[in-house]
């Protein structure tokens, strides 16, 4: 490669970083520059439940001394989203107006918090833990609230009901076996987590809805399908992430929910990779695309977008790795298997 | 109770309103009774869009010095901003532009190369300021208006803030400039959620009292005027200009004349002329206009005739760097000129003391019939702070002039030897009083004489004033010694001695064993009170702003003994922080 290629990283997470470092090792002269729209250093979000609620400190949340990027010779531009790229003129187009060009480019922006089709018209009453900027908004709240209605259910949202939980906070928690998060919830895993919850003071809610939510003094008011009201003082919503790769549409890339890319983390366009969770990989054994969460995930992804952008031909292990550890039980995190065992 | 103590720096390009930005940041923190020190850099192109920034620090207590880094940068012009990062602390506050009119090719947004320490606001200016007044040129009120907002300062007196800077302006003016800075501020309220933790709440503040917002310049001028100043020569030349412009204005209201001559060397010769007249008189220049005008400095000196030069100190040799504040005209300040040639050098340590510097300077020079040079520098020029109104000099300081009584001028000489060197001057026209000035030495009557105990003893004569200059001056500065002995001790002149002061402070506080001494008095210098002191110190550290340490060399040869040197120039004034980081290492 010549001295002046440039890689650029969209993205400030596990697999963006990871491709930055493997990109560093194999690399000494390239420009490396990493963009992301967070302003906050690289973070285990895995965490940020816990460091909203204090269980550990802002040391514990941080990946990565600043000072390691620049001793590195890796730039990395905090707070600058993207608005657009052009492959044509291999432009990266910031909001702030200012126009990065690029030999090599990987898109690793991760994924946001979804918000339910029917839940849209309460989304202003709708909390989320999804990124740090968005917990701080309300982390001063949390400690104050007493009542919590949590719904939906993913990973994070166990840790988050068991960290209330232990607070004394008053917490409601509904699952949506449809809409649990990268899986659907089946019998054995409903019995775990209600075992799971067992000695918390939570109420379980389960083969419910949500009928309406309307705010109700400094709180609000969630009445069920089921004829329940709850008067609580903050809702959550846990139902799974979408990829941020809105920026990218429109510029020739195949999309359909994540950046497609191949077994390799390619994109349909040359020299631009996707890795993470804003990426859907091509899965060869059931001939689709499919999307694998989890910070491993992220990272061995993000190092083969590497390797491959610098010439290699490394090939993503289709199911990433497989199994998460939820309250003791092994669950899949790929929903392309039960795919694959229903097929 | 919570201390504050914030530098807010405005970059931009010359012509967008940096520096007024600036003013109007520093008139409203001290109506509010805050303490401000505020310094503007600008091009040294009279035309032309160079770099200019308003540094502006802020404080809830007494300050003494600029302060080193900035807490928070505002960016009008990112290109010129883009150095200026290097000013900004870690984790500092960045607000830019985040719509400016044109993109930025690569690199040349300052949000590009901002640490990622920092915490960036993005506030669309250009767009805010097109939409209050029409035009772009009300970008720098909007960014006021946005740090208003995230800093929760009140919105109403930030208004009228900007309505008193404008006041002389036509209606439009003001609105224009009213209308952009709401503009930022109510945008920001809605649009910027605060991510840093800096906030002035909770801050409780002593009452101040009126206050005035000036210059060492104005103060400069204002002293000449109370202290009764009838003449006024000089040349224009960066820094001391706005002196020569302010006393145009003003002097012939005072009774006084201002001639602006065709150069510094007829700047001087005009004062030296008002002089022998019996006419307080001075000029003001800087570095190079200082160095022309050395001949007429010996023949004030020689002759005894009074003469005030203010020499505002910039950057370098020759043209030098005008526009960047140095400490390097000392040695000529003490020694230019031909032969043994004894004058006056004051030296004011800050902005209020510019004021009782000239004072005495102009009394210093009548009374002693000699030069005074009163040397200030860029920064002390330019910064503005809020004092004190400064008292008014008495009558005593008003007429210095030794007249001869009816028995010397039965036969008069006019340099007729006494014990303090001062000899009675008959201001021509006195009847008896008939004198002869010459730059030839000379006898007691002013007639030339060549010979070996002539000039000795006119040479002592001259000399002997010093001793009774000093006997006059101003005690040197010194701080408080924990105990009998301090383990450093920093010695500091002009603009560096409230840095120095301050730095003292702060290491005493860290546990270092510290203390400062300052002096206006350079020439002749308080060498007991200096030995006294450097005998009680360790190690002795001496900061100024030169590239020799030509202070530093004087104090060596007075005390005997080898100092340690903080020397450098780059163009910014020194900050307490550079003094403390030597110290930390000695």
């Amino acid at each position: 490669m010549p001295a002046n290629d440039h890689y650029v990283i969209i993205g400030n997470g596990p697999a963006g970083n990871h491709a930055a470092s493997t990109l560093r090792d194999k690399d000494k002269d390239a420009k490396i520059t990493i963009v992301s729209d967070e302003a906050i250093p690289f973070y285990y979000k895995p965490r940020l439940t816990r460091y909203i609620l204090d269980e550990i400190d802002a040391k514990d949340l941080m990946v990565k001394q600043l000072s390691s990027y620049s001793d590195s010779g890796i730039r990395l531009r905090l707070g600058q989203p993207v608005d657009r790229i052009d492959p044509d003129s291999k432009t990266v187009f910031l909001h702030h107006k200012e126009e990065i060009h690029y030999t090599k480019l990987i898109i690793a922006t991760g994924s946001r918090a979804r918000v339910l089709p029917t839940m849209r018209s309460y989304s202003d009453c709708l909390k989320f833990i999804s990124s740090y900027d968005q917990v701080m908004e309300y982390k001063d709240d949390i400690k104050q609230a007493k009542r919590f209605f949590i719904f939906g259910g993913d990973l994070v949202a166990f840790t988050f009901v068991r960290l209330l939980s232990k607070m004394n906070k008053q917490v409601s928690l509904l699952i949506y076996p449809n809409a649990f998060w990268p899986f659907n919830l089946n019998e054995e895993m409903e019995a775990a987590i209600a075992q799971s919850l067992k000695g918390l003071s939570v109420d379980l809610l389960v083969k419910d809805d949500i009928k309406a939510i309307a705010e109700s003094g400094n709180g609000y008011r969630v009445r069920t399908t089921k004829g329940k009201e709850l008067n609580v003082d903050m809702v959550f919503s846990f139902n799974g992430l979408i990829p941020s790769v809105e920026f990218a549409r429109g510029c020739g890339l195949d999309i359909d929910h994540g950046i497609l890319v191949s077994e390799t983390m390619q994109t349909n366009i040359p020299d631009i990779y996707a890795c993470g969770s804003c990426a859907q990989i091509y899965n060869p054994d059931i001939n689709t695309y499919t999307t694998s969460i989890g910070w491993p995930n992220a990272v061995a992804q993000g190092e083969v977008a590497a390797m491959n952008l610098l010439g290699d031909h490394k090939v993503i292990e289709s199911a990433g790795r497989k199994y998460f550890d939820l309250e003791g039980v092994k669950v899949k995190t790929t929903w392309w298997e039960d795919i694959e065992e229903r097929a | 109770m919570k201390d504050i103590n914030i530098v807010i720096e405005i970059c931009g390009s010359a012509g967008e309103g940096t520096i007024s930005a600036g003013e109007i940041l520093s008139r409203f923190m001290s109506s509010q009774g805050y303490e401000i020190m505020s310094f503007d850099s600008y091009p040294a192109e009279i035309r032309g869009f160079g770099k200019c920034v308003a540094h502006t620090r802020i404080s809830s207590s007494v300050i003494n010095s600029p302060g080193k880094l900035a807490d928070v940068l505002i960016a009008l012009n990112d290109g010129h901003s883009i150095s200026q990062l290097s000013a900004l602390k870690k984790g500092g506050i960045l607000i830019y532009d985040s719509q400016p009119a044109k993109p930025h090719e690569e690199d040349k947004s300052v949000l590009g190369w901002a640490d990622p320490s920092v915490v960036s606001y993005g506030v669309p200016l250009a767009m805010l300021a097109q939409k209050a007044a029409g035009n772009l040129r009300g970008r720098n009120m909007v960014a006021l208006g946005a740090i208003a907002a995230l800093f929760d300062l009140d919105r109403e007196g930030f208004t009228d803030s900007i309505k008193a800077r404008y006041a002389k302006k036509k209606q439009i003016v003001i609105d224009s400039n009213v209308n952009s800075f709401l503009e930022g501020f109510d945008w920001t309220k809605d649009h910027i959620e605060k991510k840093d933790t800096f906030t002035f709440d909770g801050v409780s503040l002593e009452p101040r009292g009126e206050k005035l917002i000036i210059n060492g310049n104005q103060l400069v001028a204002q002293a000449a005027l109370d202290a009764d100043l009838k003449f006024y020569a000089g040349y224009p030349i960066t820094p001391a200009t706005k002196i020569m412009e302010i006393l145009s204005k003003e002097l012939p209201g005072y009774g006084g004349t201002l001639l602006q001559t065709e150069d510094e060397i007829s700047a001087i010769g005009a004062v030296v002329g008002a002089g022998y007249g019996g006419i307080r008189a001075m000029t003001a220049t800087s570095g190079p206009g200082f160095a022309l005008m050395t001949e007429f400095t010996g023949l004030s000196v020689m002759a005894e005739v009074p003469a005030v030069i203010v020499d505002s100190q910039r950057g370098g040799p020759s043209t030098g760097i005008p526009t960047k504040t140095e400490q390097s005209d000392f040695n000529a300040a003490l020694y230019s000129g031909t032969g043994d040639c004894p004058r006056v050098v004051l030296a004011p340590t800050d902005t209020a003391s510019c004021y009782d510097a000239t004072v005495l300077g102009l009394y210093l020079a009548e009374k002693y019939q000699t030069l005074v040079v009163i040397l200030l520098d860029f920064f002390l020029s330019n910064s503005i702070r809020n004092i004190d109104t400064p008292k008014k000099p008495g009558p005593q300081m008003l007429n210095a002039n030794v007249n001869p009584t009816e028995e010397d001028l039965k036969d008069y000489k006019r340099y007729k030897f006494t014990d303090d060197g001062i000899s009675p001057r008959a201001i021509p026209g006195t009847p008896g009083g008939i004198s002869f000035y010459t730059g030839l030495e000379h006898d007691e009557r002013g007639r030339p004489d060549y010979s070996d105990k002539g000039h000795l003893a006119m040479s002592e004569k001259r000399y002997r004033k010093h001793a009774s200059v000093l006997k006059e001056a101003p005690a040197p500065v010194i701080s408080d010694f924990d105990g009998d002995r301090a383990d450093i001790g920093v010695i500091s002149w002009g603009s560096s001695a409230g840095a120095a002061h301050e730095a003292v402070a702060t290491a005493k506080k860290e546990g270092i064993n510290a203390a400062s001494f300052s002096s206006v008095m350079l020439y002749p210098f308080p060498d007991e009170a200096l030995i006294e002191f450097a005998g009680r110190c360790d190690n002795i550290l001496i900061p100024e702003l030169n590239f020799q340490g030509q202070f530093a060399d004087y104090a060596q040869g007075v005390i005997k003994r080898e100092v340690t040197r903080l020397n450098f120039i780059t163009g910014r004034p020194m900050a307490a922080e550079d003094i403390l980081d030597k110290m930390r290492e000695m």
